[in-house]
């Protein structure tokens, strides 16, 4: 029997990403183009100018290192959300002309999912507390009853965002450069370390560590005392998760999934536990087509296309308003 | 020290931060909450953290008390050693009680109490109450509670509440709610409740808490 092929599509962010994937789980091709700001963070609308002006190139790249041609394919997928609504409209544009093109179905998935799932896939894992950590993203979820449960989240800012933005106002970039420096730090400060429950804040702890660097502190001290903060809080709520529901895996997705301490910690805590600590590849962890693909393919399986008109983005969706209908 | 006295005795519960155990000084039945050190965070933020949390905890019970919510006296404060001694309540948990409807009124005028000197408790399950069979009731589990709590802080508590009563007597769970709001509307008013209840649908109309 012939393969089944899905081209997925990502852009919610800086990254225009192209993947193909079969259904057996191979990815034949992950291609990515990342919008880097020359200074300050991401603006929505250059990077979804930036990533238009990349997705020709991309799409014609991800076939030739697939070596499949764009008839083979059986379904096209694009991240609808959540995200950056310039970046999002842009990838789903190119997926929906994809579609249309080559009378192919049509799958807006939900990008965060695509990240869990990629991460079961490439990992092997089976039932485990998901901790999705990124720039844009950090939640704490298990799937229960055909949907990925929130258990927590943050209530303001991303970790990512604290450190990305943290790196930009003191002049060293974003991650890793945060967690480069930290490395050489020595002294640790009070930080404030909000943890509700199994929600998480993070804005009050970017204001200090730019109180702190702003006091003349040296900033290998304060890059180690803020990730240090961050990594122990997430830590906290992944422990705290698996004791409620009783799991003893954790899995670790998403652009900061690359943290080596945040790894660290987490295989600590694990370890500790008797727990097992699952982390998707490197090449997986930040923004990419394959997972998107991959995602697709799943929601393939279930059939239920969704109409290019009716294909709309949501900047603003949340992983639980998916049915998980491949579980 | 008075602590010299004190014997440990057997492991009641395992939480994710704290271990609780048994224990006993001069005769008196005490129970002994212990924050255990973590070894992934880095041991001056793990002890920060467990001591201003063992504060925390020891400051809410003490201030309950006080303004006479049921909850178990403070009898010691061990900074030391992360661990709060509290009076040992000889009881079961309001989860396992073959009758939850008579402590349901009472169980309304305890959180109701709490909540109109603004302290929630962050983790108001039915295996945070305990209850002894002759109408004594005790909140106990301050490990998340919320001084200055808001109007959501409230609504989350009765909303957990619902929710694990729900789970564990699916069948009488409406009956039970009814009564715990009499009894939290006695102490709070029924200007509140009625905000208290806009909120928890509010809640539960997120998504994040909804069983769909």
């Amino acid at each position: 029997m012939a393969k089944t092929y899905v081209l997925g599509i990502e852009s919610t962010a800086h990254t225009f990403g192209v993947g193909i994937v079969s259904g057996e789980g191979e990815i034949l091709a992950n291609v990515r183009r990342i919008y880097k700001p020359s200074h300050g963070g991401i603006h929505p609308r250059e990077a979804s100018q930036f990533l238009a002006s990349k997705a020709p190139e991309a799409l014609a790249e991800a076939f030739k290192t697939a070596g499949i041609r764009p008839a083979d394919i059986a379904a096209v997928a694009f991240a609808q959300g959540p995200g950056l609504g310039p970046c999002l409209r842009t990838g789903a544009t190119v997926a929906r002309s994809v579609a249309l093109t080559l009378g192919k179905p049509l799958y807006p998935v939900n990008h965060g999912v695509a990240h869990i799932e990629i991460g079961k896939l490439l990992t092997g894992c089976s039932d485990p507390v998901v901790l999705y950590v990124a720039g844009g993203n950090t939640l704490i979820t298990t799937l229960a009853e055909k949907r990925y449960r929130i258990l927590g989240e943050t209530l303001d800012i991303a970790a990512g965002n604290c450190l990305d933005a943290f790196g930009i106002s003191a002049g060293i970039g974003p991650m890793p450069s945060p967690e480069e420096y930290a490395r050489r730090g020595r002294e640790l400060f009070d930080m404030p370390y909000r943890v509700k429950g199994m929600d998480v804040s993070f804005s009050g702890l970017l204001t200090a560590a730019e109180n702190l660097l702003s006091q003349g502190k040296p900033l290998e001290d304060v890059c180690l005392s803020l990730t240090e903060t961050v990594y122990s809080m997430l830590t906290e709520i992944t422990e705290r998760a698996m004791a409620m529901t009783g799991k003893d895996s954790a899995l670790l997705v998403g652009g900061l999934a690359r943290s080596m301490r945040l790894r660290e910690m987490l295989e600590t805590m694990c370890v500790d536990r008797g727990g097992k600590l699952y982390v998707v590849p490197e090449e997986f962890a930040g923004d990419n087509g394959a997972m998107i693909a991959w995602l697709g393919y799943l929601h393939y399986r279930c059939g239920r296309p969704v109409d290019v008109s009716e294909s709309y983005v949501k900047p603003r969706m949340r992983i639980d308003e998916v049915e998980v209908c491949w579980s | 020290m008075e602590l010299a006295d004190v014997v440990e005795g057997g492991v009641i519960r395992v939480g994710a931060e704290a271990v609780v155990k048994e224990a006993y000084w001069r005769g008196v039945k005490l129970v002994m909450k212990h924050r255990l050190p973590k070894r992934y965070r880095s041991p001056y933020i793990d002890s920060r953290i467990r001591r201003s949390r063992t504060i925390h905890e020891a400051r809410t019970i003490k201030t309950l008390s006080e303004k006479g919510v049921p909850v178990p006296l403070v009898i010691f404060l061990d900074l030391k050693n992360y661990a709060i001694y509290l009076q040992r309540i000889l009881g079961q948990e309001l989860r396992l009680s073959p009758n939850p409807l008579v402590y349901a009124a009472r169980l309304g005028r305890a959180v109701g109490l709490m909540h109109k000197h603004d302290i929630s408790h962050g983790d108001l399950t039915l295996s945070n109450i305990l209850v002894d069979g002759s109408w004594g009731l005790w909140l106990v589990d301050f490990g998340l509670s919320m001084f200055n709590a808001d109007l959501e802080e409230k609504a989350v508590d009765i909303h957990l509440l619902e929710r694990s009563a729900g789970n564990s007597f699916p069948n009488v769970v409406g009956n039970f709610m009814t009564s715990f709001m009499e009894g939290y509307g006695e102490v709070v008013g029924e200007e509140f409740v009625h905000k208290v209840v806009d909120k928890v649908g509010e809640i539960r109309s997120r998504g994040r808490y909804v069983e769909r």
